[in-house]
């Protein structure tokens, strides 16, 4: 029942994010498609450097395609859909919590949903284009996609909110955060097995990049149990471990009761 | 120095000592240039391995990871300053600072000029340092302020471009996606993400057609290989590049003006 409820609320966020998005149609239209250009001159690079020198361990243009397919979408339904993921550590600090405080709404998913980053969705049809281009359009491997892609976008979601919450200890947490984010992304859209010893522990762990893209861009290619497993488990640990520090934090969190309107 | 020239001289030292205000800000930011040389690192050692040659293209290992450093170096220390002036175009801060005795776009070069400093100081610092680590010892040292000079040759050329992707907020109010695309083709056609000598010989002509180029490539490649014929072929290009710019980046603030105007500012 409750799950039911906070899901109808979830909708309505959704819905007034993509109503407030309609009131300045050009805007949006301009950044879901620049987004959609940015990707695709990004993608060049790897164009250029497959052409050269065809395949690096394992990984060609084809297994690229998939990455780039996995992690566009995550990241853009991730950022459209929960589009204040990336500015919780400013919310922290500036005492912008009180707002969502103040209503009788989990905080957390509140916090996340109630902005909406256009761009995200010109990365979520980007992702969908590598995809398709990438060509396996079979029913299960379309199903791979979607289960591969929603995990991929909890990790990353989870992981955003566990490193911003540190606002609450540090005060702010805003260069770190972005620091992070960064280091994610750019760990993400490359072939794992161009790391090895400590490089790729530390991607299977403290900065789970393997989990956002090569891991569920394997699941897509080839469906595996123990793939499909470690997914769901670094997934679900991530989001119970994201949730409980910001549960925890919310105890520390305290503003200077700033009036503040939201827009 | 002209009375005008120390306004700006001015501008550009306040900026300067503003960043020294902020030390862990700028080592934090430095964070940036050893995510990307780290990946760098790893991307090529592997690509060599598998290629199995000590040099391709004419480069060698050592170069490429250079090459990449003094890239990196270049473009993570820019401002951002086509939405610094978007920005000021979409509030109408604009219209407070045109009425200032100052040009707005000298004012924002020396702004820009000042900010990028300590950055580039910071991120070469760090950059080298992982490298040099990895890889081994940099370039020849008498090539350095050869490279310097191309260094602030490119970095003029991208104030113009940028602020030109800035000054079209007079038409279209948003320049994020202007902003992006210019930041994509900067990674691959001004030679970020790969030199372009690794390019297909096609597209290596069309990319050394364009400016792009010569904001980052011309420096790192003069960097890894420099030489006196190199460094004066590319200087007179980018002066080229800079003037034609320069001329558009003019023209186009007059008009914007005059746009901001009819607005009512």
């Amino acid at each position: 029942m409750t799950m039911r409820r906070e899901l109808t609320f979830l909708l309505a966020l959704w819905k007034a994010n993509l109503l407030s998005a309609m009131e300045y149609r050009a805007a949006f239209i301009s950044q879901v498609i620049g987004m959609m250009l940015n990707n695709a001159v990004y993608f060049a690079f790897w164009v250029i450097f497959f052409d050269r020198f065809q395949e690096v361990r394992g990984w060609g243009l084809d297994e690229m395609l998939l990455l780039f397919a996995v992690v566009a979408v995550s990241f853009g339904l991730g950022v459209y859909l929960f589009g204040n993921v990336m500015r919780i550590a400013e919310a922290i600090a500036n005492g912008r919590l009180d707002y969502y405080l103040s209503l009788p709404r989990p905080v957390l998913l509140h916090l996340l949903a109630s902005r909406s980053i256009a761009s995200g969705f010109g990365d979520f049809l980007y992702g969908l284009i590598c995809f398709a281009v990438a060509g396996r359009w079979t029913p299960d491997a379309v199903a791979r996609f979607v289960v591969g892609s929603l995990l991929s976008m909890i990790v990353f979601l989870s992981f955003l909110i566990l490193v911003q919450s540190l606002a609450f200890w540090m005060g702010s947490a805003t260069l770190v955060s972005a620091q992070a984010a960064n280091a994610l992304l750019t760990f993400s859209l490359y072939p794992i097995t161009l790391f090895d010893g400590t490089a790729k522990f530390l991607l299977f762990t403290i900065l789970p990049a393997a989990f956002i893209g090569a891991v569920p861009a394997e699941f897509v290619r080839t469906f595996s149990w123990s793939t499909l497993a470690h997914l769901l488990l670094a997934a679900s640990l991530l989001l119970a471990l994201a949730v409980a520090l910001f549960q925890r934090g919310m105890r520390r969190y305290e503003s200077g009761s700033a009036i503040q309107v939201q827009v | 120095m002209s009375r005008r020239g120390l306004k700006y001289w001015a501008i550009f030292k306040t900026q300067l000592i503003n960043g020294f205000a902020y030390p862990g800000d700028l080592l934090a930011r430095s964070l940036s240039i050893i995510i990307f040389l780290w990946v760098f690192l790893f991307l090529w050692r592997t690509t060599y391995r598998a290629v199995g040659q000590e040099r391709i293209a004419g480069l060698s290992l050592r170069d490429t990871l250079w090459y990449l450093m003094l890239a990196e170096t270049i473009v993570l220390s820019k401002p951002r300053l086509s939405s610094t002036i978007a920005e000021a175009v979409r509030d109408g801060s604009i219209a407070y600072l045109l009425n200032k005795p100052y040009n707005f776009l000298l004012y924002q070069l020396s702004v820009g000029l000042g900010d990028s400093i300590l950055r580039l100081a910071f991120n070469a610092l760090a950059g080298g340092l992982l490298v040099g680590l990895t890889v081994g010892p940099p370039p020849p040292l008498w090539g350095w302020p050869l490279t310097l000079v191309t260094v602030i040759a490119a970095w003029l050329i991208d104030f113009c471009i940028a602020a030109t992707i800035g000054l079209t907020a007079f038409v279209t109010e948003d320049v994020a996606a202007f902003e992006w695309i210019y930041q994509k083709v900067t990674f691959i056609l001004g030679g970020l993400l790969i030199p372009l000598d690794f390019f297909p010989a096609w597209l290596q002509a069309v990319a050394q057609a364009l400016p792009f180029a010569y904001t980052v490539y011309g420096p790192a490649r003069l960097f890894v290989e420099p030489d006196g014929g190199r460094f004066v072929t590319l200087l007179l290009t980018q002066g080229a590049w800079l003037a034609a710019l320069g001329m558009l980046l003019a023209l186009l603030y007059r008009k914007g003006v005059t746009w901001l105007t009819i607005n009512g500012g």
